[in-house]
């Protein structure tokens, strides 16, 4: 068994007295397709976003590809171990933040869609391309040679995307001009676009109809095919259940059950969350 | 993806803007408005800057005359006082005006909308004030004079004719640079960062840091400008680079349209032209800064991509449509064609131009 591409260990977030995520440990399988699931305010979101370097944990650890996301600044080295110790209290780490997040191979989408209203279809997917390629103002600016190759690269790619959720004869509208459905498919083609190890989608399937559902069931079983890892937040049942491979259960913060979508649905205390069942502690 | 009549077209209007600002300053075209074209060329480029941040990046900047004025102020000082060559001078100056603007720039753009409107106001207000209190080297509110003209081996630009070519041979390739930035991956990153800023930073987009350099850009523009202007009018005082100033900046940017690079030299020529000719008896009551205010806000109720921008799609929907143009005049308001409603949406919208229902 491979090593797991995402793995946390005592996730902790507090917003004040309230703890939405309670020292959770799980581990995402590579190349598998897992969903997170759990009733309103189970902590799915605050997870989701502590996985995508949104919020910082207020304890605990993340791993991505086996390597911890906290590292240690530049000016670590700069700043005297005295000094070091009195103001930081020899805690001097930060957490990747998102942006470098999606330049280390994890993407995301949104619940609401967020897309570029100021820019095409292809603009939306070109722009997703930023963390693979690298020239910067001026190279721009002058037109280097270097940004030439680089941005014929990046539009063939993002071609490639483009026609892989299907949406090329749409290549050159505005990208709020289309339906819902469509938008949340170029959401993922601009997260795909970040050519990433591991894509967290947020609720994909809210606002779509069932023939669109089922086109994105397809799409991200074939994200999975291309060997990417994909994690789901979602609140729709029987898209969860089509879909994945894994399902993690959360509850007040807390993990309360894991397994597969046989395994999950049998499960007592997963019944109990979503229904409000009294249970016996000897049972659960 | 322009088709290849799109393509000619863009050549053609480029060629003629081209012609018309080699021939611009001979005495038999229109040579005596080469002074005032000077100045048009100057404040594009400042224009150009502010266009990238605010249009592009969805900044805003209430203090750009202040790096306007930290240009002009650098390469006066360092040339007259320090007999430094004028060339160095300018250098110094755009390189110490981005050295400020980064400094400044990352904690200021922690702040959004408003509250960064404020700052950038403030730190427009705190330069503004330092070029009348440092009067050591500034010369206070009575500014300074004999500042020498730029000059490349024997030859000096001391005639207004030929600055002008020096100042827009500046500002064409200002304009260059930043059409070629727009067009980018840079370019794309900046829009994506004033379409999400969310999206943005879950695309691999440092948004901070990104801010920060678009508005170092845009200071470095504007020193460029200052330094060109203090070398063109040979006397600065600090009434060039006060609020108002940055207050026409952002007029000439609005007029042009924001989101448009070309659109600048639009804003700025008009927006110059009102300033120095047509309103030039206003300035000493302050009636112009309420036209100033007046323009900005019908511009931005009415037109808000810019009139540059309005003129320009208006012009390209005349071009395919003027076959139709008579049986749309007779139409009703409801029942004309979604593209006209989307053109003049706004206009027909307001209730200025709306009849009372019976």
């Amino acid at each position: 068994m491979s090593q797991p591409i995402l793995e946390t260990k005592n996730l902790t977030k507090a917003f004040g007295g309230l703890i939405a995520v309670d020292k959770v440990d799980l581990t995402i399988d590579t190349g598998k397709i897992t969903a997170i699931i759990g009733p309103n305010g189970a902590g799915k979101t605050t997870l989701f976003n502590l996985m995508a370097g949104v919020y910082r944990p207020s304890s605990g650890e993340i791993f991505f590809d086996g390597k911890s996301l906290k590292y240690r600044p530049w000016y670590a080295k700069a700043i005297p171990p005295k000094l070091k110790q009195r103001i930081f209290k020899g805690k001097l780490q930060r957490y990747a933040s998102a942006h470098r997040r999606a330049a280390l191979g994890i993407a995301r989408t949104f619940q609401h869609v967020n897309l570029f209203g100021n820019m095409t279809v292809l603009e939306n997917i070109m722009t997703g391309q930023h963390p693979r390629s690298k020239y910067g103002f001026f190279a721009a600016a002058l037109r280097l040679p270097k940004a030439k190759h680089e941005e014929e690269k990046i539009s063939l790619n993002a071609t490639k995307f483009l026609n892989m959720v299907g949406l090329g004869q749409h290549a050159h509208q505005n990208a709020l001009s289309l339906p819902l459905g469509q938008q949340k498919l170029l959401a993922i083609a601009r997260a795909l676009a970040t050519e990433p190890k591991l894509i967290l989608l947020d609720e994909p399937g809210a606002g779509l109809n069932a023939l669109e559902k089922r086109e994105l069931s397809d799409l991200i079983r074939r994200i999975r095919d291309m060997g990417i890892t994909v994690v789901l937040v979602e609140h729709d049942m029987p898209l969860v259940m089509g879909i994945a491979e894994w399902i993690i259960v959360l509850d007040s913060g807390q993990k309360i059950a894991e397994g597969t979508a046989a395994q999950v649905q049998k499960d007592r205390r997963v019944i109990a969350a979503y229904l409000g069942e009294e249970i016996d502690d000897a049972e659960g | 993806m322009l088709s290849w009549s799109g393509k000619k077209w863009i050549y053609i209007t480029t060629a003629m803007l081209l012609v018309f600002l080699i021939l611009f300053p001979f005495d038999w075209f229109l040579g005596q408005y080469t002074y005032l074209m000077i100045t048009i060329g100057i404040s594009t480029m400042v224009t150009v800057g502010l266009c990238l941040l605010m249009g592009y990046t969805g900044q805003i900047s209430l203090g750009q005359a202040a790096f306007y004025g930290l240009g002009a102020y650098f390469s006066a000082v360092l040339s007259t006082k320090y007999g430094y060559n004028p060339w160095l001078a300018m250098l110094i100056a755009a390189v110490v005006t981005g050295a400020f603007a980064y400094i400044i720039g990352y904690p200021m753009f922690r702040l959004r909308g408003n509250y960064l409107a404020i700052a950038t106001l403030a730190v427009g207000m705190i330069l503004g004030i330092l070029f009348n209190r440092l009067s050591n080297y500034t010369g206070g509110p009575d500014g300074m004079a004999g500042i020498p003209h730029l000059s490349i081996g024997g030859f000096a630009f001391d005639t207004n004719f030929k600055r002008y070519f020096l100042v827009w041979f500046f500002c064409l390739a200002v304009l260059f640079l930043s059409q070629n930035i727009v067009r980018s991956r840079t370019g794309r990153a900046l829009r994506a960062i004033h379409g999400n800023e969310a999206a943005a930073e879950s695309l691999g987009i440092n948004v901070a840091q990104f801010k920060v350099k678009v508005f170092v850009l845009s200071a470095v523009y504007a020193s460029l400008a200052g330094s060109l202007y203090a070398y063109h009018a040979n006397h600065i005082g600090p009434s060039s680079f006060d609020f108002l100033a940055s207050v026409k900046f952002v007029v000439m940017a609005v007029i042009g349209g924001l989101a448009s690079i070309w659109g600048a030299i639009f804003g700025a020529g008009t927006t110059r032209l009102l300033s120095d000719q047509i309103l030039l008896g206003f300035n000493n009551n302050q009636v112009d800064i309420i036209i100033y205010g007046l323009i900005l806000m019908l511009i931005m109720i009415l037109m808000p991509e810019g009139l540059f921008v309005s003129i320009k799609s208006g012009t390209l929907w005349l071009r395919t449509n003027w076959r139709a143009l008579p049986s749309i005049m007779k139409t009703k308001r409801d029942e004309l064609p979604a593209r006209i409603k989307y053109l003049f949406g706004r206009l027909l919208s307001t209730r200025l131009w709306r009849k009372p229902e019976p």
